[in-house]
């Protein structure tokens, strides 16, 4: 080792990538992007992460910030995709999401409720689908009021109307 | 707030579950729910739409792509910011007492500079499946696509020399490199035009993950096929493996992940010296 003292800065950004990556990309990916636009937004959270940290900003709440750089990315990329979209056609069916693929195991009964559950959360506005996939990911609800710019009251409103929604999917 | 029947609010419910009301409140609600059938009733329902969401949001995160090329990517694109724009340093402050402190400062994170940036070329060798862009920028010859094209032995030719190889291992800081490891590769591969060239080299390791040197191999073969039936410019061809070649498989192959017939698909040669 040639470093004398603490672990660099490079190391921890890594190993923040280690412990962030998948959930993050799982967020992004929620959000509608294909996998590699997912990977992209990931790689520039992270190389803005290691800049803020080199400036020496605050390190508090690094997950809620990760997620929140990564929402405002994710945005910003979807209504690039959007545009490109409108422009040349949708190359939708060449993109890899990482939407489920239903496989026979899931084919059987308990899989009908889970679909169920996806095609109810993909009907919720977007704020509501955002703040349950967040929850989903581990975050408390002042880093997901400060993800999507909303009030602590806002989270808990939302996370009750969403799971009260959800939970009455066997009687639809 | 609670809901019209004098029962708590399916919000409260769940902000209990989820440990987001402590204190007092905590206190108050937990003892209506100590004496409310129903609004235990109702949290356990609550509490079962949670696993049942878990279970299926847990099912979509087992089909996220491996860690191993994002993460030796990101690490790559570090170093390469931290090579290219040191973090500046404060002012040294007018006191010469605080300004030897500050000199003494600066000079400990030029010494902790470069040592960052000897480790991790030590940490970057034979770990990324991406060359080192100063190392490595590639180099292409002068060819016409019709002299690439019409030659039918391109799979075989420009073996690399030894000491050639040897080279590039001392430059990746590879000491004694362990046999059939790695694939001393061409950057842009001489069948496109690439040069016999350090420049052009690079040790491309077999076990970095999935993007691997047997990837690389049927990239390169597949661009080849592409450049001779017109389907796409040499040029760009050559441009696409110098700037990044993962990014280039995943946009000719169509796919996010390699294809399990190319991972152990191999053209070139190991270096086995």
């Amino acid at each position: 080792m040639l470093v004398p003292g603490p672990a660099p800065l490079e190391y921890e950004i890594v190993e923040l990538f280690t412990q962030f990556r998948n959930p993050l990309l799982r967020y992004v990916s929620a959000l509608g992007l294909p996998i590699a636009d997912g990977e992209e937004v990931v790689q520039e959270v992270f190389l803005a992460l290691f800049q803020h940290l080199r400036q020496g900003k605050p390190r508090t709440n690094l997950k809620g910030w990760v997620f929140r750089v990564g929402h405002n990315l994710a945005l910003k990329q979807r209504m690039r995709n959007g545009r490109r979209e409108k422009l040349y056609g949708s190359d939708v069916a060449n993109s890899e999401h990482l939407a489920p693929e239903p496989n026979p195991e899931q084919l059987f009964a308990g899989s009908r409720r889970r679909e169920k559950l996806l095609a109810v959360i993909k009907e919720l506005p977007e704020t509501d689908r955002c703040c349950l996939y967040l929850r989903a990911e581990g975050l408390r609800y002042r880093q997901i009021a400060d993800v999507l710019d909303i009030s602590l009251g806002g989270v808990s409103e939302m996370l009750g109307r969403t799971l009260a929604r959800l939970s009455k999917v066997e009687e639809y | 707030m609670w809901n019209e029947d004098g029962h708590l609010s399916d919000a409260q419910l769940v902000a209990i579950a989820d440990w987001e009301i402590t204190g007092r409140e905590a206190r108050r609600l937990e003892g209506h729910l100590t004496a409310c059938w129903h609004c235990r009733s109702r949290r356990a329902e609550l509490e079962r739409t949670i696993g049942d969401y878990v279970r299926a949001h847990c099912s979509e995160s087992e089909r996220a792509p491996s860690m191993d090329e994002p993460r030796a990517r990101l690490l790559a694109k570090l170093v390469e910011l931290s090579a290219a724009a040191p973090a500046a340093p404060r002012p040294a402050p007018p006191n010469h007492r605080l300004g030897r402190v500050a000199y003494g400062s600066a000079a400990a994170c030029l010494v902790l500079g470069i040592g960052l940036v000897l480790y991790f070329s030590v940490l970057r060798a034979g770990a990324t499946p991406i060359p080192d862009g100063h190392l490595t920028p590639g180099a292409t010859r002068i060819v016409t696509k019709e002299d690439l094209c019409s030659s039918q032995d391109f799979k075989s030719f420009y073996p690399i020399p030894a000491r050639v190889a040897f080279s590039v291992f001392e430059k990746y800081q590879i000491q004694d490199p362990r046999p059939r490891s790695y694939e001393v590769d061409y950057l842009i591969t001489p069948a496109l035009g690439g040069a016999e060239d350090i420049r052009n080299l690079w040790p491309q390791p077999y076990a970095s993950g999935e993007w691997n040197a047997h990837v690389k191999d049927a990239l390169e073969d597949h661009l080849r096929d592409l450049v001779c039936t017109d389907q796409i410019d040499l040029e760009v061809a050559q441009r696409d493996l110098a700037s990044n070649w993962i990014n280039a498989y995943r946009k000719y192959f169509k796919t996010t992940r390699p294809l399990p017939d190319h991972v152990a698909f191999s053209v070139d040669p190991p270096w086995e010296h």
